[in-house]
C-alpha cells in the first residue's frame, strides 16, 4: 500500500516543481481553450514566466544542494593534517569512557577508549575540538600548536534544573508534583508544521491529536486523556501567556511559542479549576532578551497533492452498475430504452468524465516569518510578524493567515515590572463551507460536460438534481470566504510589595471579528438557473479577564515555601447578525449590495453572554528537594447554572518523592535521577453552553390569510438545577533517567471519575422536547501512558541517534445512568461501555441466490444486506441491534526516530490508532448504489458475483436497505506523519553570511498511510473527529513536500 | 530625580493595591447573573402578549404535514389512485418493504412535530385560566381552538398509529414514565375536546385560517365518520357525521363553488367552498421554512423533453407520484361530460425552446420543429395510433409510454407564483377540508345507515358542479346506482391528491385490497400490518420500560 514510491520522488518533485504554481483554473482555460490568441496572450505569458522561475529556482535548489556535500568534503582535504592526543575525565578524576572529540564544523572525530584517552588527526591549527558526553556540558578547545590537550568536563546541572511553567507560575522539573508535559521552541521549530495544535501531535503522552480533514486552515482537535463527557465538551483549555482564551489558538504563529506545557492531572489543573477539567495547555511565547539583537527570518515553501485518488467508477463501470440496478428491479430491457441520448452517446465514444480529478489541483503552502528579538537592561521587544499561506488541492479552497506578535517588557523601576503579550490576527479562508467535490462525487460519468463549441455543457445529463460541477469553479459563481480579525493583548503588572512576596495584575482582553461572505450564481448546483442568493454573516466577539495574583517564597533551612492565590473573573460576549436574499440583479454584485436583491430570504441575529469568577490557593511545600507537597483550592461560580448551584469547590493535593536523592540510591551509579508522584483531585466542568438552566421559547410562523401570524412555542425544558459536573482523579507517575540520561522516561496510571454528568438526555418526543439537559449518570476513564526517550547511538563520528515513543491506553466506560445500572437504548448508552458506541444492525453478508427463501421469509431478496437476526425470532426489527464498538482508541502511539549525523538531522515520526470503529458518511453519501449518482466503485453484489461485500445496486431505492450497517469500518491506522531533514550550517560558513545560524530544511508531511478502511473499502482517510463522522464531502488527504531555510542574525 | 522615583514607586503602589481592591470587591453575584436577552423564557406564555403568541405557534404543526413532503408521502403514496414515480427517498411507503419500519423519517418527524404543537395547545388550554390583561373572551375563544386543533393533531396521529400518548398537560420536566392509550380513549377525547371547542367558536374568523365552529363540526363529521367503522364504533356515529355534515352544508352560509377549476385558481384560497384550509404565505421571511410544497410532487419530468426547459410557469418536477392505470382507466371516465379529467390534469406543455429536436418518447416522427410558446407536448390521456400522432408537429404522451419519469400530471397545486423556478416554498394555502368532501361523508354516513335514496342529492350536487355546461343531466345518478363503490371512485375522482385517500382506504378497511388491486410497485409488499404505521423506535426507546410500556404496533 505505498502512496509514494521513492523511486518516484525525484521525478515527482521535478513535476511539481513545475506546474505547482499556475493554479489549477488558468491551467485548465489555458488549455481548454488550445490556441493563444490576443485576449489570453498576456496570460500565457504570465503562466511561461511562473514556469520559467520555478525552472530557475529548481536549478538554484539543487546547486545549493551539491555545494552543500561538497563543502565539507573540500575543506577537509584543504588543510594540513596532524596528530592530537590526551585524556577526558570527570570532576572526580575519573576517565570517561566513549565521549566525544569532533572537530568543529566537519564531519572528522572520534570517541575515548575505557580510560578515557583518544587520539585525532585534525587538519591543521586553525581547527576547534568539540569534547562531549551525555549528562555533561560540552566544551570547545582552539587547537592552535598544542599536540596534548586533557579535558575535564563538568556534569551537566542545567538538564536537572530544567524550569517548566505551570499554573500562575513556573517550577524546576525535579520539584513537580504533578503530570506535566513539556515541548520546547527547539521541538516546534525541527518540524514543518501549520498551526499550533500540530507541535503536540506524538509529541505527549497521553494527548491525542485528531486531523479534521485536510481543508486548508483546518485546526485539528486535542483531547487530553479521553473524553470525559457526553455532552460538555472535551476541548482542553489553551492558556496563553496567563490568559485563558474562550476560542481557538489557530490564530497564534507556532513559531512565537517558547514553550508549550500540558497538565493532564487533577493536580496540575487544579489552579484552572473548572476550567481545566479536560486539561490545560499552557502557551508561553517568546520575549525579548537584553545584550545583541537577534534578527531571524524562517522561510517554508512546500507542494501538497492528494496521497490517493478517490475511487468512484469511470463511465463504464457506471454503465454497467445502471444496469444492474435496472436488472434488479426487474425493468432492464436495453441500452436505449434504459440510458438517456447523452449516456448513450458516451458510452459508444468510450466517454467518461472524471469530475472529481477537475477540480482538484496542486496545492502548496507557505509559510513566512520574520523577527526581532532585543533591549536593554530595562526594556525588552520581541516582535514577528507570519504570513502563511495553505493553498488546498480542492479548487477554490485556501487560507491565509498574517500574524503580528509584539511582546514587551519593561521594569519602571526595582521592583515593579510591567509588559504585554499582544498578537493582531488577520486571516481569509476560501471554501470553509462550500466544497465543489461533493457535487463532484455525485455526478453522473456518462455525462456530457462540454458542448461542440468547447463551452461548458450546464446539464451534462437530464438528471433533475444535477448540473455540471465545472460550473462551479468558474470564476464568480460561488463565494464563500470567511474573513477574521483578532486582536488580543495581555497587559500585566508586576510589583514586589516586600521581600519575597510578589503581586501580579493580569488584564487580558481578546476580541475578535469574523465576516462570512457568501454567494451562488445562476450555474451552480444549489441554484440550477434559479436568480442567485446571495448572504452575509457578522460575529463579534469580546472576551476578557482580569485576574489579581500574590504568591509568597520563603526558603529556610531544607525547607520550601510557596504560597499562591488568585482572584479571577472572565466574561465573554458573543454578538452575530446576518441577511439573506435572493434574486441579486447582476452577479458581479456578488453579496456586496444585498439591498438591491429581490427578496430578503432570512434576516438574523443573536447574543449569547457568559461568566466566570474564581478564588484559587495553592501551597508548595518542599523538604530538602526530596518530599514534595502541593495542596490545591479552587472556588469557581458560572452564570451557566442555576442560582443555587452557581459555585463549585475543587480541591485538588499531591505528593512526590525524589527517591534518588535518598543516601541508598544516591550510589547507585545507574540512576540519574527518579520520582514517584501521587495526585489525587477534584475539577469541575462547566462546558456546557449557556441558558441551559432556562425554558426557553421558539419562533414559530404562521398567517392568518396574508397577514403575518408569528408565534412562541416551548422549545426547550429548562433545567434550574443544573451544577457542575465533577471528575476526581487519582494520578500515580514516575520519572525515571537511567544511564546518564540514556534512557528516560515518564510512567503513568490515571484514573478518572466522573459524577454529575452534564449530559443532554434524550427525552420521547411524545413530551413535546426532544431532549433536557441534565446532571446524570458517572462515567470512568482509566488509563495508562507513557513516554520512554533513549538515545541508542551517541559520540561515534559525530553521529547520534534517539528515540522517543510514546504511547497511551484508555479505557472509557459509563459507570451509572440516572436509573442507576440500566442501560438507556434510546440514548445509545450503555453501562460498561465507551460514552458512545454504535449501535446497528450487524450485516452478517449478502443475501445469496441459493438462500432465497430463507431471505424472503425475512422480506428480503437476494443481492440485499444480510442482516444477523440476532434474537432468532425469524424477524429483522430493532430488537437485532447490537453493539459495534465506539470511535475509542484501544491504543494509540507514536515514536520519533532522530539521527544526527554531523551537521545533518533527520527525524521521522509514526502514528498509529487502534481499535476505534468509524461511521463513513463518505460511504453513506456516496455509496447509494441505485444507478443514478455516481458510486464509490465497490465490489457489489451481482448474480454472477456472489460478493458478501456490498448488497446489488437497485434502481428503486435512494440507498441499499439498511445502508446503516454498511457505513461502519474499522478505524485503524498507521501514519507516517512526516520526515524531516535538516542541514545545520556551522559557525563559520554561517558567519561569512553574516549569520549566526544558518540551516536549510526539506519535510514530507503524511507520505504514508496505511489502513484497511483506504486499501480496501475505498475510504479516504480513516482519521476521523471523535464525534465519529466522517466528513462525506471532506477533502481528499494530502501530503506535502516542503523545502525551508531559517536563518538568524 | 531619585526623590521623584521613589514618589512615583509609592503612587504606583498605592494605585496597584487600589485596582485589585476594587476589581475584587465587585459583586460576585450580580457578575455571574445570567440575563435571556435574544431569546425568550417561558414564563413569556403567562403574559398576555404572551398567550396570545402560543396560540398562534400552537398552529404550526399543522404546516408541518398538510402541504408538506411528509403529508404526501403518508397520505397518497401507497394507495389505490397513486404510485410512486422515479425519485424520492421514501418509495418505500409506496412499495410497503421492509424499510417502512420505526426509524422511518416522516414518522419521527410527524410525532416530534405534532406533539411539539400539542405541548403548546396544553400550555394554552392551562395557563388560560389566570391570564389576565386580555379580555376573558378573547381567552374562552384561543382556549377552544386550543381544544379543537390538540383534536386534529391527535386524529391524524390516531388514523396512522392507533393509541398514542394521550397528554393533555403541559409538559413542565423531564418525563420519561409514559405509556399508550387505547384508541377507544383516544376518540372519546378527541369528540370531547371537539364538543367543548364548539360551545365557544364563533361560526367564523374575521382571522382567515383559525379554527371556527363550521371547520369543528366539519372534524366532528369526520371522527364520527371514522369511529364508526371502528370495533367500539357504532351505529349512532353515522347519524352523528349525518347532522354534523348537514350543518356544515345547511347552517354557514357555504357553497359549493360553481366551476371545478375555480378550486384551484391561484389567488383565491378563500373561497366560500373551503372549511379549514392550512395557511401559507409568499412572503419568505414569515414562512420559518415551511411553504406548500406539493406543486413539486405530482409533475412528470417535461424539463428534459426536446424544446422543453424548466420555468416557473411549470414547475420543479419532482416525479414523486404517479396516478395508477385505476385513476386513469375507472376514475377518470366519462371525460367529454365529467370536467374534472381536464380540469385536475395538465394536458399541454408549451414549447420553451426553438428548434429542432430530436422526439424522445412520441416515435412517431423522428424530429420536431417548434417555436416558444408552441404547444411541445400534448397529453390528451386516451392512447392515440401512431399514424395519428405523427400528423402532429409536437409530442403526443399517450398513456401507454407513461413511466416513472413520464406521467399524467396533476395540476391542482401548481404554483407559479413562487418567488423562483428552485423555489420549493409555495404560496397557496392547502385546502384540509372543503364543502364537497362534506357533502361526501354525508353520503357515505347515509348509505351506512341503508338510506341509499337520501344519499343521492348529495352525491349529485358535487357531481352535477363537476359537469361541463350543459352536461349536468347526463352526470346525475340514481338511488339504484348508489352505493360504496360509487363513493370509492367519487371521493377519488373529486378529491385526488387531496390528502385524503390514505385515511379513507383505511376507514373503509380496503387498503390492503385496494393497494393489491390496483397498485402494482405497491401490491406485493403490503400487508395486514400496514393499516397501521409503526410508532417512531425513539419514543419507544426512550420511554422508561421501552417496548414493555409502550408497545410497537403489530409486525413491526
Amino acid at each position: 500500500m505505498m502512496q509514494f514510491p521513492p523511486s518516484k520522488f525525484l521525478l515527482w518533485v521535478k513535476y511539481h516543481l513545475f506546474t505547482v504554481d499556475c493554479d489549477c483554473k488558468r491551467f485548465r482555460k489555458f488549455f481548454t481553450r488550445k490556441n493563444i490568441n490576443q485576449d489570453n496572450f498576456l496570460r500565457f505569458a504570465i503562466d511561461c514566466s511562473i514556469l520559467l522561475t520555478l525552472i530557475s529556482m529548481n536549478k538554484i535548489l539543487k546547486l545549493l544542494m551539491s555545494a552543500l556535500f561538497w563543502m565539507g568534503f573540500i575543506s577537509s582535504l584543504h588543510a594540513q593534517s596532524r596528530q592530537i592526543t590526551g585524556q577526558v575525565i570527570a570532576e572526580d578524576g575519573i576517565g570517561l569512557t566513549g565521549a566525544s572529540i569532533t572537530v568543529k564544523g566537519t564531519a572528522l572525530g572520534t570517541v575515548t577508549d575505557l580510560d578515557g584517552n583518544y587520539s585525532l588527526n585534525v587538519p591543521g591549527d586553525q581547527v576547534i575540538l568539540v569534547f562531549s558526553f551525555i549528562g555533561f556540558s560540552p566544551i570547545e578547545v582552539a587547537v592552535g600548536t598544542q599536540a596534548i590537550i586533557n579535558v575535564t568536563l563538568m556534569e551537566d546541572v542545567e538538564s536537572l534544573s530544567e524550569i517548566v511553567v505551570t499554573g500562575y507560575g513556573t517550577q524546576k522539573k525535579s520539584q513537580l508534583t504533578g503530570a506535566i508535559s513539556s515541548i520546547k521552541a527547539k521541538d516546534i521549530s525541527e518540524v514543518t508544521i501549520t498551526n499550533t495544535q500540530q507541535a503536540l501531535q506524538g509529541r505527549v503522552a497521553g494527548v491525542d491529536v485528531i486531523q479534521q480533514g485536510s481543508r486548508p486552515g483546518a485546526e485539528p482537535r486535542v483531547v487530553i486523556r479521553g473524553r470525559r463527557s457526553f455532552n460538555a465538551s472535551n476541548d482542553p483549555l489553551y492558556v496563553l501567556d496567563g490568559i485563558p482564551l474562550s476560542t481557538g489558538i489557530g490564530d497564534i504563529n507556532p513559531n512565537d511559542i517558547e514553550s508549550m506545557e500540558v497538565l493532564k492531572d487533577a493536580s496540575s489543573t487544579a489552579i484552572y479549576g473548572s476550567r481545566g477539567a479536560n486539561g490545560v495547555v499552557l502557551i508561553t511565547t517568546k520575549r525579548g532578551k537584553g545584550g545583541k539583537p537577534t534578527v531571524w527570518y524562517n522561510g517554508s515553501y512546500g507542494f501538497s497533492d492528494v496521497l490517493k485518488n478517490i475511487d468512484m467508477m469511470n463511465g463504464e463501470e457506471f454503465a454497467e452498475a445502471k444496469r444492474e440496478a435496472a436488472r434488479a428491479s426487474g425493468k432492464y430491457t436495453t441500452d436505449e430504452a434504459l440510458f438517456e441520448v447523452n449516456e448513450l452517446e458516451s458510452i459508444k465514444l468510450g466517454r467518461s468524465t472524471d469530475y472529481v480529478s477537475g477540480l482538484l489541483r496542486k496545492g502548496y503552502i507557505m509559510n513566512q516569518q520574520l523577527g526581532f528579538s532585543g533591549g536593554t537592561d530595562k526594556t525588552n521587544v520581541y516582535v514577528s510578524f507570519n504570513y502563511f499561506k495553505d493553498n488546498g488541492v480542492v479548487f477554490n479552497t485556501d487560507y491565509n493567515r498574517n500574524v503580528v506578535r509584539f511582546n514587551l517588557d519593561h521594569e519602571v523601576f526595582k521592583g515593579l515590572k510591567i509588559g504585554m503579550s499582544s498578537f493582531l490576527n488577520f486571516s481569509v479562508r476560501n471554501g470553509e463551507s462550500f466544497n465543489p467535490l461533493g457535487g463532484a462525487l455525485r455526478e453522473n460519468p456518462l455525462g456530457k460536460p462540454y458542448n461542440e463549441d468547447g463551452t461548458l455543457n450546464f446539464l451534462p445529463t437530464a438528471d433533475g438534481l444535477r448540473s455540471n460541477p465545472f460550473a462551479e469553479s468558474v470564476d464568480g459563481a460561488v463565494l464563500n470566504k470567511n474573513r477574521t480579525t483578532r486582536a488580543f493583548a495581555g497587559i500585566f503588572a508586576e510589583l514586589s510589595i516586600i521581600k519575597n512576596l510578589k503581586y501580579r495584575f493580569n488584564f487580558g482582553p481578546d476580541i475578535r471579528t469574523s465576516k462570512t461572505d457568501n454567494f451562488r450564481g445562476t450555474y451552480t448546483n444549489e441554484r440550477r438557473l434559479a436568480p442567485p442568493t446571495a448572504w452575509v454573516d457578522n460575529a463579534t466577539i469580546f472576551d476578557y479577564t482580569v485576574e489579581n495574583i500574590l504568591t509568597y517564597d520563603k526558603a529556610f533551612g531544607r525547607h520550601n515555601f510557596n504560597v499562591t492565590a488568585v482572584q479571577s473573573i472572565q466574561k465573554d460576549r458573543f454578538e452575530s447578525s446576518g441577511v439573506t436574499v435572493e434574486g441579486v440583479p447582476a452577479e458581479t454584485q456578488l453579496n456586496t449590495n444585498l439591498g438591491n436583491a429581490a427578496i430578503i430570504n432570512g434576516v438574523r441575529s443573536n447574543l449569547v453572554e457568559w461568566a466566570i469568577a474564581s478564588f484559587m490557593g495553592r501551597l508548595n511545600y518542599g523538604f530538602d528537594e526530596k518530599y514534595l507537597l502541593t495542596a490545591t483550592i479552587r472556588a469557581d461560580g458560572s452564570s451557566r447554572f442555576g442560582a443555587n448551584t452557581k459555585w463549585g469547590y475543587f480541591p485538588g493535593m499531591a505528593v512526590a518523592w525524589n527517591i534518588s536523592r535518598e543516601p541508598f540510591l544516591r550510589d547507585v551509579s545507574i540512576i540519574d535521577n527518579m520520582k514517584i508522584r501521587l495526585s489525587y483531585g477534584s475539577i469541575g466542568n462547566q462546558a456546557i453552553t449557556p441558558y441551559q438552566t432556562q425554558g426557553l421559547l421558539g419562533r414559530t410562523f404562521y398567517n392568518w390569510g396574508n397577514s403575518t401570524a408569528y408565534g412562541y412555542q416551548p422549545n426547550t425544558i429548562g433545567n434550574p438545577d443544573l451544577k457542575w459536573e465533577t471528575s476526581t482523579t487519582a494520578n500515580l507517575g514516575l520519572d525515571a533517567s537511567l544511564f546518564k540520561g540514556r534512557i528516560s522516561g515518564t510512567l503513568e496510571y490515571y484514573m478518572v471519575n466522573t459524577k454529575d454528568l452534564l449530559l443532554s438526555r434524550q427525552l420521547p418526543t411524545s413530551t413535546g422536547f426532544g431532549a433536557v439537559t441534565t446532571n446524570v449518570g458517572r462515567t470512568r476513564n482509566q488509563g495508562f501512558e507513557g513516554t520512554i526517550s533513549t538515545i541508542n547511538v551517541d559520540n561515534k563520528r559525530n553521529f547520534k541517534w534517539s528515540t522517543d515513543l510514546t504511547f497511551f491506553t484508555n479505557k472509557e466506560e459509563i459507570v451509572e445512568l440516572y436509573n442507576g445500572k440500566v442501560d438507556d437504548v434510546g440514548n445509545s448508552w450503555f453501562i460498561g461501555q465507551p460514552l458512545s458506541v454504535f449501535f446497528e444492525l450487524k450485516k452478517a453478508g449478502i443475501w445469496q441466490t441459493n438462500e432465497a427463501d430463507v431471505a424472503k421469509s425475512y422480506g428480503y431478496v437476494p443481492g440485499e444486506i444480510k442482516i444477523q437476526d440476532v434474537n432468532e425470532d425469524g424477524k429483522i426489527n430493532s430488537t437485532d441491534r447490537v453493539i459495534h464498538g465506539s470511535g475509542v482508541p484501544d491504543f494509540s502511539g507514536g515514536i520519533t526516530n532522530r539521527i544526527q549525523w554531523g551537521n545533518f538531522d533527520l527525524s521521522a515520526f509514526v502514528f498509529a490508532r487502534i481499535g476505534q470503529t468509524i461511521r463513513s458518511n463518505f460511504h453513506l453519501s456516496n455509496n447509494t448504489l441505485f444507478g443514478r449518482y455516481n458510486n464509490i466503485d465497490v465490489d457489489y453484489w451481482t448474480p454472477a458475483n456472489p460478493t458478501n461485500e456490498f448488497p446489488r445496486p437497485n434502481q428503486n431505492q435512494e440507498f441499499p436497505k439498511n445502508n446503516g450497517s454498511v457505513s461502519l469500518f474499522d478505524g485503524s491506522f498507521l501514519k507516517v506523519r512526516n520526515i524531516n531533514l535538516g542541514y545545520n550550517f556551522d559557525a563559520r560558513t554561517a558567519g561569512k553570511l553574516k549569520m549566526s545560524s544558518l540551516r536549510i530544511y526539506s519535510s514530507i508531511q503524511q507520505p504514508f498511510l496505511f489502513s484497511s478502511f483506504v486499501s480496501k473499502y475505498k475510504g479516504v482517510d480513516p482519521e476521523t473527529d471523535i464525534s465519529q463522522t466522517l466528513d462525506g464531502g471532506g477533502n481528499p488527504s494530502t501530503y506535502t513536500v516542503s523545502f525551508g531555510v531559517s536563518a538568524r542574525f | 530625580m531619585k526623590k521623584y522615583i521613589l514618589k512615583t514607586d509609592i503612587n504606583l503602589r498605592a494605585l496597584l493595591i487600589l485596582v485589585s481592591i476594587l476589581v475584587s470587591t465587585s459583586s460576585c453575584e450580580d457578575f455571574l447573573e445570567e440575563k435571556v436577552v435574544s431569546l425568550i423564557g417561558n414564563e413569556y406564555i403567562a403574559t398576555a402578549q404572551g398567550f396570545q403568541d402560543a396560540s398562534n405557534a400552537m398552529y404550526q404543526g399543522l404546516r408541518k404535514f398538510y402541504g408538506s413532503e411528509l403529508g404526501m408521502t403518508m397520505t397518497e403514496m401507497g394507495t389505490d389512485t397513486y404510485t410512486n414515480g422515479a425519485d424520492g427517498s421514501y418509495k418505500y411507503y409506496n412499495q410497503y418493504t421492509s424499510q417502512l419500519d420505526p426509524r422511518d423519517n416522516w414518522i419521527t418527524v410527524l410525532w416530534t412535530e405534532l406533539y411539539k404543537s400539542i405541548n403548546t395547545a396544553n400550555a394554552v388550554i392551562e395557563r388560560g385560566a389566570s391570564i389576565t390583561g386580555i379580555p376573558a373572551a378573547t381567552v374562552t375563544l384561543r382556549v377552544a381552538e386550543a381544544k379543537a386543533l390538540r383534536a386534529h393533531y391527535y386524529f391524524v396521529l390516531t388514523q396512522f398509529m392507533g393509541g398514542v400518548d394521550l397528554r393533555l398537560t403541559e409538559t413542565v420536566g423531564p418525563e420519561t414514565s409514559i405509556t399508550r392509550a387505547s384508541e377507544e380513549q383516544m376518540y372519546t377525547q378527541i369528540i370531547k375536546d371537539l364538543e367543548e371547542a364548539l360551545k365557544d367558536l364563533p361560526s367564523s374568523s374575521a382571522q382567515w385560517g383559525r379554527y371556527t365552529k363550521l371547520a369543528v363540526e366539519n372534524l366532528l363529521a369526520k371522527v364520527h365518520l371514522t369511529r364508526a367503522y371502528r370495533p367500539f364504533g357504532s351505529a349512532a356515529d353515522f347519524t352523528k357525521a349525518e347532522t354534523y355534515g348537514k350543518n356544515v352544508i345547511n347552517n354557514y352560509g357555504k357553497k359549493l363553488l360553481p366551476d371545478y377549476g375555480q378550486l384551484w385558481t391561484l389567488g383565491n384560497d378563500e373561497h366560500s367552498e373551503a372549511i379549514f384550509s392550512v395557511q401559507y404565505s409568499y412572503d419568505l421571511l414569515s414562512s420559518g421554512g415551511d411553504g406548500n410544497r406539493f406543486h413539486l410532487y405530482y409533475l412528470m419530468e417535461y424539463d428534459t423533453q426536446p424544446g422543453m426547459s424548466r420555468v416557473l410557469e411549470v414547475g420543479r418536477p419532482w416525479k414523486r407520484l404517479r396516478p395508477t392505470n385505476y385513476t386513469y382507466n375507472e376514475v377518470m371516465v366519462n371525460r367529454s361530460v365529467d370536467s374534472r379529467y381536464d380540469k385536475s390534469f395538465v394536458k399541454v406543455f408549451l414549447a420553451t425552446k426553438a428548434g429542432t429536436f430530436n422526439t424522445s418518447l412520441d416515435q412517431s416522427k423522428p424530429k420536431i420543429t417548434v417555436k416558444v410558446g408552441d404547444t411541445c407536448i400534448f397529453m390528451p390521456g386516451y392512447e392515440m395510433d401512431a399514424a395519428e400522432r405523427a400528423t402532429k408537429p409536437y409530442q403526443v404522451f399517450t398513456p401507454s409510454m407513461y413511466q416513472e419519469r413520464h406521467f399524467g400530471c396533476l395540476s391542482k397545486f401548481l404554483d407559479p407564483k413562487r418567488a423562483s423556478i428552485n423555489e420549493e416554498k409555495g404560496g397557496r394555502d392547502f385546502m384540509v377540508s372543503r364543502l364537497a368532501d362534506t357533502y361526501l361523508m354525508v353520503a357515505e354516513a347515509l348509505i351506512k345507515q341503508n338510506k341509499n335514496s337520501d344519499a343521492v342529492p348529495f352525491i349529485n350536487a358535487v357531481r352535477q358542479r363537476a359537469a361541463f355546461p350543459g352536461k349536468q343531466n347526463e352526470m346525475s345518478i340514481t338511488a339504484a346506482q348508489v352505493n360504496m363503490n360509487l363513493i370509492y371512485d367519487e371521493r377519488a375522482r373529486e378529491l385526488l391528491g387531496e390528502m385524503h385517500r390514505w385515511f379513507d382506504l383505511k376507514r373503509w378497511g380496503n387498503l390492503i385490497e385496494r393497494v393489491k388491486k390496483y397498485n402494482l410497485e405497491g401490491k406485493d409488499g403490503i400487508k395486514d400490518i400496514h393499516t397501521y404505521r409503526p410508532i417512531p423506535q425513539i419514543q419507544i426507546d426512550r420511554v422508561e420500560g421501552g417496548n414493555a410500556s409502550f408497545p410497537q404496533n403489530p409486525g413491526y
